[in-house]
C-alpha cells in the first residue's frame, strides 16, 4: 500500500519521458557552425555539385592547355602562381585566362537567371532566352555601343534593354507574368522585335563595325579582358546575398501563390525580386558576352534532373551553366570546324534540339 | 471598435471579392480557441473566399481579419504562418517532389536565413507523418500516390507547420467515402488535441457530425451560426439550399441528418 503510494507520487514527480533525439534524415547532412548556422544539404546534391565543379575545373585546365599556344600541363601550376615563361604568362593573363573566367561567370549567371525565371513562371519554357530577356539585353547593348556611343555604359544599356523587354512582355500578355503559355507567345514576339531592332542598328547605323558586332550578337567570348571578367563576377558577388535569401521562397513559390503564402512566403515580393535578379544577371551576362542562347533554358533543367529532389537549385544551375559555356567555348576554340565561331552558335545548336524536345513534351502534357 | 475578445480569429465587417462585385458582404465572425468550426453553404455562397481571407491569402476589399487580436495585414507573412496554416483546394503538385520533402516545406516559417534545420523540425515532421499515416510513403513521389494518400500528404505538410489554427478548404473533395471519414476523424483528433480547426465542407451530414459549431452562409452573408442542431433544420436547408427535406437524428451519433424529399421545391 505505502509502496504503491510512493510509486505513484514518484511517477508524478518524475520528469516526462525524454523525447527521442531527432537527427537529420538519412541522406541529409547538416552544415553547422556553432548555434548560428544549421543548413541541411542533401548528400546527393553535394556529390553532384562536387562532380560538376570537378568537371568545370577539368574543362578549364583543358581550355588553358590544349592546342596552339596551350600552356603545357607540367608548367600550368607554376604559370598559375605567377611564374613560368613569358609566352605562357601572356596566354594566361591576356588570351585564355580572362576568356575562361568570363565564360564560367556568364554560364553561372545564365544558369541562375534561368532557374529563377523558370521557378517563378512554373514552366521550363519560361526562361530568359524564350521570353526575350536576352534579345532585349542585346538590343540595349547595341544601342549603347553604337547608336549613342559614350552616353551610357554598355552594361547599363543591356540592363535597360532587358528591363524594357520584360516590361513589354508583361504588358502584352494582359495578365502579367502568370500564364506560361501567354508569356511564351508574347516573349517570342518581343524577342523577334528586339532582334529586328538590333539588326537595324547594326546594318544601318554602324555598317563599318557590323562584322565584329554580328559576332558579338550571337554571343561570343573572343577577346574578353579582365574588365569583362570584373563585370560578370561583380554582378554574381553582388547578387549572392539576395540569392541566398531567395532560394527557399522560390522553391516554395513553385507550388502556387496560395500555398506558398500560407507557408510563410510573401509570394508577390518573392516573384518581383526573383525577376529583378534574373534581369540583372541576364543583362550582366549579355553585356560581357552577347546573348549566349539556351544556357539559361537548359542548365536549370539539367541541374534539376541531376539533383533528383524536385524543385530548382540555384547553386547546381550555376555550376551546370558554367560547365556548359566553358565546354562550348572549348569546342569553338579547339575543334577545327568550330574555330572562330561565336560560342553562342554552339549553345544555340545544342539548345535548339533541347527546346524542340521541351516544346513537344509540354504540348503533350497540355501545359501550353 | 468592438469589445476585445479572446477570439483566435475574428473577421470585422469583412467584404471580399474580385473587381467590383463583392462575393462576401460585411461578415463578422469570431472563432474561439478550441472550436471545430465548419462553414457550409450552397455553391458560390462565398465560403471558400471567406476561408482564404481568414488565412490571409485574399486581400479584403474592406474590413479586417484579426489573428489573436491583431490585424493580419500589419504582420509579416512568415510570422502569421507560425500561428495559422491553410490547406487550399487542389494545390499544384510540384514535379518530382517526395512526400517527405513536401512535408519538410511545412517547416519554412520556423526557419531563418542561416538556421534551416533543427531537431524540432524533425520532431514535427515525424509527428505529422505519423498522424497522417504517411510515414511509409515518405520517400514516394507525390505524383505517384492515390488521391487519398496525396491528400493525407498535403495535410501532413500543414501539420508540420505546427500552428494552433488549421484552416481547411474542402479537404475531402474527390475522395471516396472511406477516405473522407478517415480525414475527418484525423481533424477531429487534432481538434481534441487542442487545435482550432475551421473547415469548409459540402456534406451537411459530415459537417454536423464533426463540427462543434456550424456557420451557414448564403449569398455572401452568414445566415446561421450555432451548434449543428441549431443550424441544420429543415426550414433553413429549404431556404438556403432550396431543398425540401426532413431532418432526422443520425442513428449512431444523434447529430442532424438531412433526408431530401422525392421532389424538389417548386419555384
Amino acid at each position: 500500500m505505502s509502496h504503491q503510494t510512493t510509486f505513484a507520487s514518484r511517477a508524478q514527480q518524475a520528469p516526462p519521458a525524454p523525447e527521442p533525439e531527432y537527427g537529420p534524415p538519412p541522406g541529409v547532412l547538416v552544415l553547422r557552425l556553432g548555434r548560428a548556422l544549421a543548413l541541411p544539404v542533401r548528400r546527393r546534391s553535394l556529390i553532384v555539385w562536387l562532380l560538376i565543379a570537378a568537371a568545370v575545373l577539368m574543362a578549364s585546365a583543358a581550355t588553358l592547355t590544349v592546342g596552339n599556344l596551350g600552356i603545357s600541363i607540367a608548367q600550368l601550376p607554376s604559370v598559375l602562381s605567377g611564374g613560368g615563361e613569358a609566352t605562357d604568362r601572356f596566354v594566361l593573363s591576356r588570351l585564355r585566362g580572362p576568356r575562361l573566367l568570363v565564360g564560367a561567370g556568364v554560364g553561372a549567371a545564365l544558369g541562375i537567371a534561368g532557374a529563377l525565371f523558370q521557378a517563378v513562371t512554373r514552366n521550363p519554357l519560361g526562361s530568359p532566352d524564350v521570353i526575350g530577356l536576352g534579345a532585349g539585353a542585346g538590343a540595349g547593348a547595341a544601342v549603347a555601343a553604337l547608336l549613342v556611343p559614350g552616353t551610357v555604359p554598355v552594361p547599363v544599356g543591356a540592363l535597360l534593354g532587358a528591363g524594357l523587354a520584360i516590361g513589354l512582355v508583361a504588358l502584352s500578355t494582359g495578365t502579367g507574368l502568370r500564364h506560361p503559355g501567354r508569356l511564351i507567345v508574347a516573349g517570342i514576339g518581343v524577342a523577334a522585335m528586339a532582334q529586328a531592332f538590333t539588326h537595324f542598328v547594326v546594318a544601318v547605323i554602324a555598317r563599318d563595325e557590323a562584322t565584329s558586332l554580328a559576332t558579338y550578337l550571337n554571343g561570343s567570348l573572343t577577346a574578353r579582358d579582365w574588365e569583362h571578367a570584373g563585370i560578370i563576377w561583380g554582378a554574381l558577388l553582388l547578387s549572392l546575398p539576395v540569392l541566398l535569401y531567395l532560394a527557399g521562397p522560390v522553391r516554395l513559390g513553385e507550388m502556387g501563390d496560395e500555398i506558398s503564402q500560407t507557408l510563410g512566403v510573401p509570394a508577390k515580393a518573392t516573384r518581383t525580386v526573383a525577376i529583378l535578379m534574373s534581369v540583372l544577371l541576364s543583362a550582366a551576362a549579355v553585356s560581357v558576352a552577347g546573348p549566349i542562347s539556351f544556357v539559361a533554358l537548359t542548365a536549370p533543367q539539367i541541374a534539376r534532373r541531376m539533383a533528383g529532389a524536385g524543385g530548382p537549385s540555384l547553386v547546381l544551375s550555376a555550376a551546370v551553366g558554367a560547365l556548359l559555356v566553358v565546354c562550348a567555348d572549348l569546342v569553338v576554340q579547339q575543334v577545327p570546324l568550330g574555330e572562330g565561331l561565336p560560342v553562342g552558335i554552339v549553345t544555340m545548336a545544342l539548345g535548339g534540339l533541347y527546346l524542340g524536345h521541351l516544346l513537344i513534351r509540354e504540348w503533350r502534357k497540355g501545359t501550353l | 471598435m468592438s469589445a476585445p475578445s479572446n477570439a483566435v480569429l475574428a473577421a470585422r465587417s469583412l467584404t471580399l471579392g474580385y473587381g467590383a462585385d463583392p462575393v462576401v458582404h460585411e461578415v463578422d465572425l469570431e472563432i474561439d480557441p478550441g472550436e471545430f468550426t465548419v462553414i457550409v453553404g450552397p455553391n458560390g455562397c462565398g465560403k471558400s473566399t471567406l476561408l482564404k481571407a481568414l488565412g490571409r491569402v485574399n486581400r479584403p476589399m474592406s474590413g479586417q481579419v484579426l489573428l489573436h487580436g491583431r490585424d493580419m495585414r500589419t504582420r509579416r507573412t512568415k510570422a502569421v504562418a507560425r500561428e495559422l496554416a491553410l490547406l487550399p483546394q487542389s494545390p499544384v503538385v510540384p514535379e518530382g517532389v517526395t512526400v517527405r520533402s513536401l512535408v519538410e516545406r511545412g517547416r519554412f516559417a520556423h526557419h531563418t536565413l542561416l538556421r534551416q534545420w533543427s531537431p524540432e523540425d524533425e520532431r514535427a515532421i515525424a509527428e505529422a507523418l505519423e498522424l497522417t499515416a504517411t510515414a511509409d510513403l515518405a520517400e514516394v513521389p507525390l505524383a505517384s500516390l492515390s488521391g487519398g494518400q496525396r491528400q493525407r500528404a498535403w495535410v501532413a505538410m500543414v501539420l508540420a507547420q505546427d500552428t494552433g489554427v488549421l484552416l481547411l478548404d474542402e479537404p475531402t473533395t474527390y475522395l471516396d467515402i472511406a477516405h473522407q471519414y478517415d480525414l475527418l476523424q484525423l481533424f477531429a483528433r487534432l481538434h481534441r488535441r487542442g487545435r482550432t480547426v475551421v473547415a469548409v465542407l459540402h456534406d451537411l451530414a459530415q459537417a454536423a457530425r464533426f463540427a462543434t459549431r456550424l456557420v451557414m452562409m448564403d449569398g455572401g452573408r452568414v445566415v446561421a451560426d450555432g451548434t449543428p442542431h441549431e443550424v441544420v433544420t429543415s426550414d433553413l436547408v429549404r431556404e438556403v439550399f432550396g431543398l425540401a427535406c426532413d431532418v432526422v437524428p443520425d442513428p449512431r451519433t444523434g447529430t442532424p441528418l438531412v433526408i431530401p424529399h422525392e421532389e424538389p421545391v417548386a419555384g
